[in-house]
């Protein structure tokens, strides 16, 4: 904690500030390498399916940006093969779906939609990508923060648990490769309202 | 997203803190001729240290509130996960406090300590995106600490307020010594000017939860009909349930109504005073 934050703080502008921070897309590209060691080195395989999770912002304009980004990821389908489709969970936030057996095009795809939104000054309402693996009928994913630049794994058990030993196998094996968010408390439990389904379905 | 900042609040904010502290710089001033003053004041100093520590179980217990499980209020839990996660903020406990009376308050020294708590009667009067604009609004208070600045801010005019009640007490019980009169003079005139010092920033410290719970939701309408809703609600609710809670007014999302409070002595800005800085939100959006 900077001395601007503890100023923030004392001047009730800290939760402004922070909630309208823009995102930082900066190490998401570290997925496209890592997925070979979650298959090779653990056994984990991709799924074919990644999601960008944004929250909503109650304007037209927003309305408009997150439509400008379908439109991108369906020209950029006829290069990639991504299929897109947005979805609305329980709670209100919006996903944005990519499916593609062909991880990099994945990863590619969804940097595109997160670029879109951001270049439309609506960065600070990305939430997290979530990239999709699976393991002997468990799903794992790896997620990644745009609020604070880094990875997290998050392995479901149920709809309100977590694995925590998965969890932690996966961060000890790709630490280095991806950079994982230190502070524990910042792995936000992004877990499916149904059991054995993905947190966007 | 970005609105204009609201450069008046935060002046005037900024303002207010700079009185007060002013105000506890003579105020010090003048304790410091009685030595034994200082007594109260180390005596006070450490209640007030213990007090802040323990803060967030304080309030929680008195008001009859229980940490709850992600099992018994799976949609609470996630609501509050996916909002502190825009705050970035660790997700903080959730309270649930069995009472009628809607309402909602936050409590906690840091963002690691920070609990968030609500009623049942909340949870049964708003709609899914009213509930989350008061957790916003409270997770604001949360990031900016407002524990804290108001349990700082309040500190020494509650030693004022004990050297006015007990001060001839410290005089070394003669009470020719004019002195003692002075100082307890000086405490009455401080408390005085610091309790409404204190009042006027927390209403302050409100706009600026008002303004950070609406960039955290992205959708200020939802926490002005929130504000409306509670507001109509309370007069529904039976008086008793008040009674028990109304010392714990300042850690409201909208305070429990007395008969009569001036305006200069409330700690929350007045429900259409609020809306009508969120619906200028809305229109910049």
């Amino acid at each position: 904690m900077g001395l601007f934050d503890g100023l923030r703080e004392v001047l009730g502008i800290r939760a402004e500030a922070d909630a309208t921070r823009k995102a930082d897309p900066e190490d998401l590209f570290g997925m496209s390498t890592a997925y070979v060691t979650m298959e090779a080195e653990l056994g984990y395989e991709s799924v074919g399916e990644a999601a960008l999770c944004f929250s909503e912002v109650d304007s037209a304009d927003f309305s408009d940006a997150v439509e400008e980004v379908h439109e991108i990821l369906e020209v950029g389908a006829e290069e990639t093969g991504t299929e897109t489709e947005a979805r609305t969970d329980d709670y209100g936030y919006s996903w944005v779906v990519l499916d593609d057996p062909d991880f990099e095009d994945l990863v590619t795809s969804l940097n595109f939609a997160a670029d879109t939104l951001m270049e439309r000054g609506y960065g600070s309402r990305l939430l997290a990508a979530l990239f999709a693996f699976e393991k002997d009928n468990q799903y794992a994913y790896w997620v990644y923060s745009f609020r604070r630049g880094a990875y997290y794994p998050l392995v479901p058990k149920g709809t309100s648990d977590r694995d925590s030993s998965a969890e932690f196998k996966l961060e000890s094996n790709l630490d280095g490769e991806l950079d994982i968010e230190e502070n524990k408390e910042y792995w936000y439990a992004l877990l499916p309202s149904t059991a054995g389904r993905h947190p966007w379905e | 997203m970005k609105w204009k900042a609201d450069w008046g609040l935060r002046g005037r904010m900024a303002l207010t803190m700079f009185l007060l502290f002013a105000l506890y710089i003579v105020f010090i001033g003048v304790l410091s001729q009685f030595a034994s003053l200082f007594a109260i004041v180390l005596i006070m100093g450490s209640f007030s240290l213990a007090q802040f520590f323990f803060s967030d179980k304080i309030t929680l217990w008195s008001m009859g509130a229980k940490k709850v499980s992600e099992e018994e209020y799976p949609d609470l839990h996630r609501t509050v996960g996916r909002l502190s996660q825009q705050a970035d903020l660790p997700k903080p406990t959730v309270a649930v406090s069995d009472s009628r009376v809607p309402n909602a308050f936050a409590t906690g020294r840091s963002q690691k300590s920070a609990a968030v708590c609500v009623t049942t009667g909340l949870l049964k009067t708003l709609d899914d995106d009213e509930l989350e604009g008061v957790l916003a609004h409270e997770l604001a208070h949360v990031k900016n600490r407002d524990v804290m600045v108001m349990t700082i801010a309040s500190f020494l005019s509650t030693i004022a307020f004990l050297v006015v009640r007990w001060g001839w007490w410290f005089g070394g019980g003669d009470d020719d010594s004019p002195q003692v009169w002075v100082a307890i003079l000086a405490s009455l005139v401080v408390w005085i000017l610091s309790f409404l010092l204190i009042r006027t920033l927390s209403r302050y410290r409100e706009y600026a939860a008002d303004r950070g719970g609406a960039t955290i939701t992205g959708k200020p309408a939802a926490l002005a009909s929130a504000l409306m809703t509670i507001d109509s609600g309370m007069s529904k609710v039976p008086k008793e349930d008040f009674r028990e809670q109304s010392e714990m007014n300042a850690f409201f999302i909208i305070p429990l109504k007395s008969d009569f409070i001036g305006k200069i002595f409330s700690t929350h800005p007045s429900t259409e005073a609020r809306v009508e800085r969120l619906r200028e939100l809305e229109r910049q959006m």
